[in-house]
């Protein structure tokens, strides 16, 4: 091979390396807007259950739920201690409704940051939008095998201080988009929790997660499981479920 | 009316042992009074102190908005230039220190600890340098050391550590939430504990340094609180007024309060404490007034013949009944003498030595703040209400029984058997 010849290849190769690097990063982006596309359904009801593991036992919350497009939605707990109980969830705005007392309160500022019922969500995951990218910048990673799924392995940064973790890596399966795997850190790089995906379900050509389980690293054998009964995707909802009225019936 | 205080002082010393046995029980009555307010009294001024010197200091100073949202302790609603309020106010002659107060998830590691556990603790973030101008942890430090300002450190208090089996060099991790809301996590290890005379902060004190937490939680230099350091005997309110002047130019939006504003649930305590006290009191005054109005009423009786002879001869009702006024009011005297000798001896070693209540403070909270020893004070104008109590209650309490007797005919009272 010549001179010039030589040249020209290694000139085709940064190309198409350059062009490569700027198809991941955009793909990076591209994989998060479907991961978050995947998440969202335009009206939803799913029964369940939340069970919570530490040293002191185990304890089962069950609940059904409705949701509305990326803001709305309503839950009710329907195991014994906490029958009754309505948690309202609006753009920008958390209710809580405590059937004994018949007590509504309106959660803002720190109290979002409690947990639900003692497991490891808190408020303040369900308030959060569902727009990813507003809230991180993304990276990729590289490419790994997690429960014989092919996935895009991405590392999220918190554009700001308001964000639980600042640092995330996930697992985003490269057909279905969901989220099979994710570590949450600390700014300091220490990890918190972890994220696995224990089960998925085909419902209406949409891969589910229908079992998902949060460990709390730092503390031992404490970890919440959640696990969706029944789905039902994109059917009507009375429009009155997700007001303030609705909680008191 | 100098036969009358002298038949008075006669009748007295007629019944010697029913003057003695009722003057003992106002003398006990009185005694009891005397010790109970005494220690209420130095149990109080030992909290308030107490209360100052660890908990909420003499005057705080909080942004409006963190101070509406105090019990969720938010990061986010700080005092933005703490060094320039310190500084004008030490400046001015104030003692003063910030803070950072925080809700954090302790880690408890197995290796340390004999088990893995983890539990909510309230921590302080403190400035090394000048919070021992305005507290007085220094003084409490039962082992190891006190905080180094650019290490990862913590100190503890000393039934706190008992608690949770913690000793020196074990080391545990702050879950907790930084400004903004994101989540931290941050290693210290135990270096000091201290024995703090206050049982609240004893019981859940973990101090670590300010520069520490400014680091991981992102604070910016901004604080929660500024405590400042007053004298005992200075007005609070004329203090917060002063100090409101010299913060205001600096930062807007700050709430100046009070440590009696800080510490309403010990007030609501003491309050009711000496309503308590007051109950007490009336308790004694009833059994002493039962005391006098029986033995008056026994001594009438007794005397109804000699009263109508008296009334016979020309001495009017209110002779007769000023005779037994008297009579009571020196039984109640005698009682109020040595009901106030007893309780001024029986106060001496209460005020000197104290007592021990550690057995019962050490798990129970009685809104006190006194870890063990509960002094007594003196407290001079409640032995003086005490003693005119005794002495003026008597007299009102013979007051009944003589009416009684004064209502019968003068031929029924000799006649009487």
């Amino acid at each position: 091979m010549s001179r010039t010849n030589k040249k020209q290849v290694i000139m085709v190769f940064m190309i198409v390396l350059f062009f490569s690097n700027l198809i991941h990063a955009m793909t990076a982006e591209d994989i998060i807007r479907a991961m978050d596309q995947n998440e969202n359904y335009a009206t939803s009801y799913m029964t369940g259950s939340i069970a919570t593991t530490d040293r002191f036992g185990e304890k089962i919350t069950t609940f059904k739920a409705w949701s509305q497009g990326a803001y709305d939605s309503l839950i009710e707990f329907t195991s014994l201690a906490e029958r009754g109980q309505k948690i309202l969830r609006n753009k920008g705005e958390l209710y809580l409704y405590y059937p004994d007392a018949e007590e509504l309160i309106r959660l803002q500022g720190a109290a979002l940051r409690q947990s639900v019922l003692g497991s490891d969500l808190s408020y303040e995951d369900m308030t959060g939008e569902k727009n990813t990218l507003d809230m991180y910048t993304v990276s990729f990673d590289n490419e790994d095998i997690v429960h014989n799924q092919a996935c895009y392995v991405l590392t999220l940064t918190a554009k700001s201080r308001t964000v639980a973790y600042p640092v995330q890596k996930i697992w985003v399966d490269k057909e279905t988009y969901i989220v099979h795997k994710g570590q949450y850190s600390s700014a300091t790089g220490r990890l918190l929790k972890e994220f696995e995906v224990l089960e998925t379900k085909v419902i209406d050509n949409r891969t589910i997660p229908v079992k998902t389980k949060i460990s709390d690293i730092l503390k031992k054998d404490s970890y919440t499981v959640m696990a969706i009964e029944e789905l039902q995707i994109d059917i009507p909802l009375d429009a009155n479920i997700f007001t303030l009225q609705s909680l008191m019936w | 009316m100098k036969f009358i205080i002298s038949l008075a002082f006669k009748n007295l010393t007629r019944y010697k042992r029913r003057t003695i046995i009722t003057a003992i029980a106002i003398a006990i009555g009185l005694m009891m009074y005397i010790i109970v307010d005494s220690m209420l009294m130095g149990a109080e001024a030992e909290s308030m102190r107490n209360l100052r010197w660890y908990e909420t200091a003499s005057i705080r100073i909080m942004n409006t908005d963190y101070w509406n949202d105090r019990l969720s302790f938010p990061l986010d609603e700080g005092i933005q230039h703490p060094d320039k309020i310190i500084e004008v106010l030490q400046k001015n002659g104030y003692a003063a220190t910030s803070r950072i107060q925080f809700f954090a998830d302790m880690i408890l590691y197995g290796e340390d600890f004999g088990e893995d556990g983890n539990i909510p603790a309230l921590v302080t973030a403190i400035d090394t340098e000048s919070d021992n101008d305005v507290f007085r942890f220094e003084h409490t430090l039962v082992k190891g050391t006190f905080l180094d300002p650019d290490r990862h450190e913590a100190v503890i208090g000393s039934w706190f550590a008992e608690d949770i089996g913690a000793e020196l060099g074990y080391h545990i991790t702050l879950l907790a939430r930084g400004k903004g809301g994101f989540f931290e996590a941050i290693d210290v290890k135990i270096v000091g504990i201290v024995n703090c005379p206050n049982p609240n902060v004893n019981r859940s004190l973990l101090m670590v340094p300010i520069q520490l937490i400014d680091d991981y939680l992102a604070m910016e230099k901004t604080v929660t609180e500024i405590n400042i350091a007053l004298s005992d005997r200075a007005d609070i309110n004329e203090e917060i007024e002063k100090v409101k002047q010299l913060v205001d130019p600096i930062e807007k939006n700050m709430t100046i309060v009070g440590w009696e504003e800080l510490a309403q649930d010990f007030l609501a305590i003491a309050e009711a404490k000496r309503g308590g006290t007051s109950i007490i009191l009336l308790l004694v005054f009833i059994i002493a007034a039962v005391g006098i109005s029986n033995t008056m009423l026994m001594a009438i009786y007794e005397r109804i013949r000699e009263l109508g002879m008296m009334r016979a001869l020309g001495m009017s009702d209110s002779q007769i009944r000023l005779t037994f006024i008297l009579e009571a009011g020196g039984i109640g005297l005698i009682g109020s003498i040595i009901g106030v000798l007893l309780g001024v001896l029986a106060n001496i070693p209460m005020v000197v030595y104290g007592f021990n209540f550690s057995f019962m403070l050490r798990d129970m909270d009685i809104g006190y703040r006194i870890q063990s020893i509960m002094h007594g004070s003196w407290n001079p104008i409640s032995i003086l209400v005490a003693f005119l109590s005794g002495f003026i209650l008597s007299m009102v309490s013979a007051w009944i029984p003589t009416r009684r007797a004064l209502k019968m005919d003068i031929p029924k009272c000799l006649q009487y058997r």
